[in-house]
């Protein structure tokens, strides 16, 4: 009885330098990893004229906003954004109301990927990145919005508006640890039609659909276009660009980037709102056709079509 | 009295609007959110989805007065989400990170100090890490 206690103690009593030195090591490592440098690339750039909005309370999401937007011609100050984002319950403010408040002021935010080679990318494109950190640890969390406004890979320095401090100087390695308890979470705010350089393409997509939900349609329409023509194959892209475009009034020009998304990506969406737009410009025939094919495609959309259709044969005499 | 005529009003004036916009979601044009929904799905849009899609955000806007929101701007806060947005803070608006407070409490205040020392964290503007 006794020896079957004292076995695995003996084994735990092995193991615990082993686990105590394995978990020592790891908190030591950087959770960054190293940007791999072209021959020439710049190994420091800083934003300088990012401004800057101190702030020495709860408030750190609207500085940082605030920050981010004026640095891209959006100016804006922490005042006019509290109400907008801040959470007075919790003391702070959400992630998802950091990008809906962008929003709210014009800009589209994108969440960009996690790592050190966006940021410089990004700091390289010239722009400002608004990060979430965990200043403290996952068990007493200290949750904290900063802007990345620079970096120095030689002296390993993220260089950035933080809070109080107007040009806070961090590790590398205390940024790695910071950040990594966000999930290393990371967005940039830009005026429409201007896309950040490291964004991939789903959160891009993401960002533009949550855009043209209040935004004004022809600022959908100019971000859009820009994305279209990095991604020109997307095809939410496209039928955002033309519900953007039939928004702000122009049929012909909707109409013509339904029938390509509808042709090049057959997608029932799109033959639907191409049916619907000849159907309100009175070419009757035509929308019938299109709302066929789209019907013939159509699968979850199927109930959209078959009101479509239905909508076309009231407005059209029978046998006409 | 009147006070309380006025809100019942108001109230199922709202509800009203929100069944009508329940009905005519199915009309017309297909908006590019239910695009990219049906990209990432491929499920119909049932009401029953759109049933919870307003509840989400109806919870969201109750939510938000609770943590001390005036209830216009806490309508305009949840209209400036998307559908998907709106789930998801209906789900964590008291456990999703809140960037904002300097959380210093005393009973971590040495290890923070520590921690903070050996750069693993950042809590105190005084301290600097070790290299």
């Amino acid at each position: 009885m006794l020896t079957t206690l004292i076995r695995p103690l003996r084994a735990l009593r092995r193991a615990l330098p082993a686990a105590l030195c394995a978990l020592l090591l790891a908190a030591c490592a950087t959770p960054l990893q190293p940007v791999a440098l072209a021959p020439g690339a710049p190994t420091r750039a800083e934003l300088v004229e990012t401004p800057f909005f101190s702030d020495a309370s709860h408030f750190c999401g609207p500085a940082a906003l605030a920050t981010s937007l004026s640095a891209v011609g959006l100016a804006t100050t922490p005042a006019q954004l509290v109400g907008q984002v801040f959470l007075p319950g919790r003391e702070g403010t959400l992630q998802i109301e950091m990008l809906s408040g962008a929003r709210r002021q014009g800009a589209v935010a994108m969440v960009i990927p996690g790592t050190l080679a966006a940021l410089k990318q990004e700091i390289d494109a010239g722009h400002p990145v608004v990060v979430l950190q965990n200043l403290g640890l996952s068990w007493a969390p200290s949750w904290h919005y900063a802007v990345v406004v620079g970096y120095d890979l030689e002296r390993e320095l993220l260089l950035l508006r933080s809070g109080p401090m107007r040009r806070q100087e961090m590790t590398l390695r205390t940024f790695g640890h910071t950040w990594q308890r966000s999930g290393y979470w990371a967005f940039v705010a830009l005026p429409p039609g201007r896309l950040p350089a490291s964004v991939a393409e789903p959160d891009a997509t993401r960002a533009l659909v949550a855009f043209e939900r209040n935004a004004k349609p022809a600022a959908a329409v100019t971000a859009y276009r820009a994305a279209l023509q990095r991604w020109p194959h997307n095809a939410t892209l496209a039928m955002g660009l033309g519900n953007a475009l039939y928004a702000n009034g122009d049929l012909p020009a909707a109409a013509q980037v339904f029938r390509d998304a509808a042709t090049t990506h057959r997608l029932a969406a799109a033959y639907n709102n191409l049916a619907r737009i000849l159907l309100q410009q009175g070419r009757a025939a035509e929308a019938k056709q299109a709302a066929e094919d789209g019907l013939a495609l159509a699968g979850p959309l199927r109930a959209t079509l078959l009101d479509t259709l239905r909508d076309i044969e009231v407005a059209r005499p029978s046998g006409s | 009295m009147k006070r309380f005529q006025r809100t019942l009003a108001l109230v199922l004036c709202g509800s009203m609007l929100n069944l009508s916009m329940l009905q005519s979601a199915h009309a017309a044009m297909v908006s590019t959110e239910e695009v990219a929904r049906l990209a990432v799905t491929s499920a119909p849009d049932s009401g029953h989805a759109r049933l919870a899609a307003v509840l989400a955000r109806d919870n969201v806007r109750g939510e938000m007065e609770r943590l001390g929101i005036d209830p216009a701007s806490a309508q305009e806060r949840v209209a400036a989400l998307t559908d998907e947005e709106a789930a998801n803070l209906a789900d964590q608006i008291d456990k999703a990170p809140a960037g904002g407070i300097i959380e210093a409490i005393l009973f971590v205040f040495f290890v923070l100090l520590v921690t903070d020392i050996l750069g693993f964290t950042k809590v105190f503007p005084f301290t600097r890490s070790v290299r």
